[in-house]
């Protein structure tokens, strides 16, 4: 028999609608509106005190003058392409370790993901200035090991390798999102491969890879994303120097938008980041696109 | 449902227009002191910290029905907030604004409340009339000059001594100590190229000593031919090879992005000397044992040509034009500059006080004194500069530090980085003034 669901007292029309309101909101306060005035004062020569003047797209032409805008553009390229296939590798040989079954790896696991939670903080800073300044941790270790001190803060290439190190200390997000989708591969595979004398790393390549395709590719594009609006860790390590070699795309939003009050110009840059990251996230799509359906 | 469509609009409507009203009639001083919060905002290093908010708790004591909200912290990302703030009508009631500040945020005089209108709570027959122009555009009275301040030389005397020598009173006798102590590896002074920008400063005093000629005027025409700023970048370059400063690269490797009074090697005495504004040096004076820094001679050319060093407000307090509560934030303003006892408490903190009631009192109860008074007293003797307002911009800053890092680091040389920052410049301050 058909079961009858009787409308309860007070359900009407706009309920669903009155229940959902808050996202709706919030998401055309704080989602829908900022995107669009964003994408309007781009248009505008805007100093944040006086009223806009509507320039068209001179921002956007002026852009292409910028030596500063085609630096940080750059500067964010490198560090994309540095970190994100590292912190993927890096992530997953975590998840895997801590895959394993240990007594206590809930703790362990706990305690790899902190990093993650305190993000690139005043206290990290000053950490890191113990860690790779002059006489800094890793300069003792290197010359104790016979390697020799590195210049990381003063050098263009050491700059950009201690923002990198502080985003790869902080795998944990990429990692519980690979560690889930391990624990999701059905023990039996890996049983039967074994009985077909397939050993651990043809296990690897042959199961744990494969039925991973879509995870690492989700955290390849989370973390693409991520890299490409960099703006913490240079801002508060580096100062985006020297020689502006950490200068990401995201610093120069910040200084054109609140140290030279430059707020039209810092819209449309940010305008210009939005479609140049969402073109490289469908072109992932679209080449990745046979590998994955290929999986499922 | 029309109904009640049209009485939610129309109470909506009555609600946003009372508010608007009520917000206008809040707005304009009526002379009365009413209960109420005001938020105070000031930069500083942990000195003035200490001091303003003793000066909070003084004035709780007079008037705890106005109660004051601090908001304070370092200089670096200040601006940032403030900017924020300031575009976001959250600014607090009363600001310690920068010179620059009023280029930026109040280029047509309103983009600060009009202090002429609140003379019934704030006296300001106790300042110079040069000094209370500096906080007037457009002929607007926006802010109230604290002090008048000029960067001097400070040194640790116990490395002096210890090495045997004296401060330098000219720029060879300065060159001649970097020789001296390289040997010792250490350093007679050191500059920073960040949001201080020390190193264009005292390069640009050298240049105005030698030419004659000021960098920028006072409506932000650039002063400084493109060989002048190449003689300032070739100086900069000389204190980097003759061992008197450290080069951008040895800074950042041994500091990392810490401010210079926290470096390891300003507290360890491997810097012995800095540049810095006379009302900002108590945070320098703190990171040394007590008395071990001490004010040195301004430096001069072997002729005994003194001129070129700069002085400028230091900092000044403005009232955000969308403040509610005039009256009492002009109250509180009058308190800071004027108040005998809370100068007694606030000391030189923001420099020696422009306001002669204060200063007086500093005078009396025997607290002018110190390096803020010793540096003050130097530049006194000396044929000073007003420094433009334009020459502290963020902007004008970036032009500065970009063109000195790349001499540093020798991705140019100082022709090629003259050039540059000569355009760069032009095109900027033409930019501005349009």
């Amino acid at each position: 028999m058909k079961k009858i669901y009787h409308n309860p007292t007070g359900v009407k029309k706009y309920t669903g609608l009155i229940f959902i309101s808050p996202f709706i909101v919030g998401f055309l306060l704080f989602t829908l509106y900022p995107f669009v005035s964003s994408f309007l004062l781009g248009m505008t020569d805007y100093n944040g005190i006086s009223p806009p003047e509507f320039t068209g797209f001179s921002n956007y032409i002026s852009m292409f003058e910028d030596e500063k805008f085609r630096n940080s553009l750059f500067v964010t390229f490198r560090y994309s392409v540095i970190l994100v296939p590292l912190k993927l590798v890096i992530s997953l040989i975590m998840a895997l370790i801590l895959n394993l079954e240990i007594r206590g790896m809930g703790l362990y696991r706990t305690i790899f993901y902190i990093p993650s939670i305190l993000g690139s903080n005043l206290a990290v800073v000053i950490m890191w200035q113990f860690l790779f300044t002059g006489d800094g941790l890793v300069n003792q270790f290197l010359e104790f090991i016979g390697i020799g001190a590195v210049n990381w803060y003063g050098n263009e290439n050491g700059s950009l390798s201690i923002i990198v190190f502080l985003r790869l200390w902080e795998f944990g997000s990429a990692m519980i999102i690979f560690l889930n989708a391990l624990r999701e591969i059905p023990p039996e595979y890996y049983d039967a491969a074994k009985v077909d004398g397939c050993g651990k790393m043809c296990a690897f390549f042959s199961i744990t890879l494969p039925m991973l395709k879509d995870v690492i590719f989700l955290n390849l594009i989370l973390q693409l994303i991520s890299a490409m609006q960099e703006f913490n860790a240079p801002y508060m390590i580096t100062g985006g120097g020297p020689m502006k070699s950490t200068y990401t795309i995201g610093m120069l939003i910040y200084d054109e938008m609140f140290k030279y009050h430059n707020s039209g110009y810092a819209n449309a840059v940010s305008w210009v980041l939005f479609v140049i990251t969402t073109v490289f996230v469908l072109l992932l799509f679209r080449f990745t696109g046979s590998h994955r359906e290929g999986n499922q | 449902m029309k109904k009640y469509l049209i009485s939610a609009v129309s109470l909506c409507s009555i609600i946003i227009l009372s508010a608007c009203s009520n917000e206008k009639s809040k707005n304009l001083p009526d002379g009365k002191l009413n209960p109420c919060t005001i938020r105070f905002s000031w930069w500083g290093g942990d000195d003035r910290h200490k001091a303003t908010l003793d000066a909070i708790e003084l004035w709780n004591k007079i008037h705890p029905e106005i109660e004051i909200v601090p908001e304070y912290g370092g200089w670096d990302g200040w601006t940032e907030k403030v900017s924020t703030q300031l575009s976001g009508g959250t600014a607090p009631d009363i600001m310690q604004i920068n010179y620059d500040w009023l280029i930026s945020f109040s280029p047509d005089g309103k983009g600060f409340y009009d202090l002429s209108k609140l003379s019934e709570h704030l006296d300001l027959t106790v300042f110079d009339s040069d000094i209370l122009s500096f906080g007037k555009v457009d002929n607007i009275l926006n802010a109230v000059t604290v002090s008048v301040s000029g960067r001097g030389m400070f040194y640790n005397s116990d490395v002096y001594r210890r090495l045997n020598a004296e401060y330098p009173k000219t720029w060879n006798e300065l060159f001649e100590l970097g020789e001296k102590f390289r040997g010792e590896d250490i350093y007679p002074i050191d500059l920073d190229i960040q949001s201080g920008g020390t190193a264009w400063y005292l390069a640009v005093v050298y240049v105005q000593q030698q030419t004659g000629r000021i960098f920028l005027s006072m409506d932000g025409e650039l002063g400084f031919t493109e060989e002048d700023i190449k003689l300032a970048l070739d100086f900069y370059k000389e204190l980097e090879n003759k061992h008197v400063i450290r080069t951008i690269d040895i800074r950042t490797d041994e500091d990392g992005s810490a401010a210079l009074y926290q470096s390891p090697k300003f507290i360890d005495g491997t810097i012995a000397g800095v540049l810095e504004w006379g009302s900002s040096v108590g945070k320098y004076e703190m990171a040394l044992p007590e008395g071990l820094l001490e004010a040195g001679p301004m430096l001069s050319d072997d002729n005994g040509n003194s001129t070129g060093w700069m002085i400028k407000p230091s900092v000044l307090y403005a009232i955000s034009k969308d403040t509610k509560y005039p009256d009492e934030a002009a109250a509180f303003m009058n308190f800071l500059l004027n108040d005998e006892k809370c100068a007694e408490v606030l000391g030189t903190t923001r420099g020696i006080p422009a306001s002669h009631t204060a200063e007086k009192s500093l005078e009396l109860s025997g607290k002018l004194q110190g390096l803020v008074q010793e540096n003050d007293i130097l530049l006194e003797n000396l044929d000073t500069i007003t420094i433009s307002p334009y020459m502290e911009l963020a902007r004008m800053k970036s032009f500065y530090n970009d063109a000195i890092e790349k001499v540093s680091y020798e991705k140019a040389n100082t022709s090629e980085a003259a050039h540059e920052m000569y355009i760069s410049i032009n095109e900027y301050l033409e930019r501005i003034r349009r």
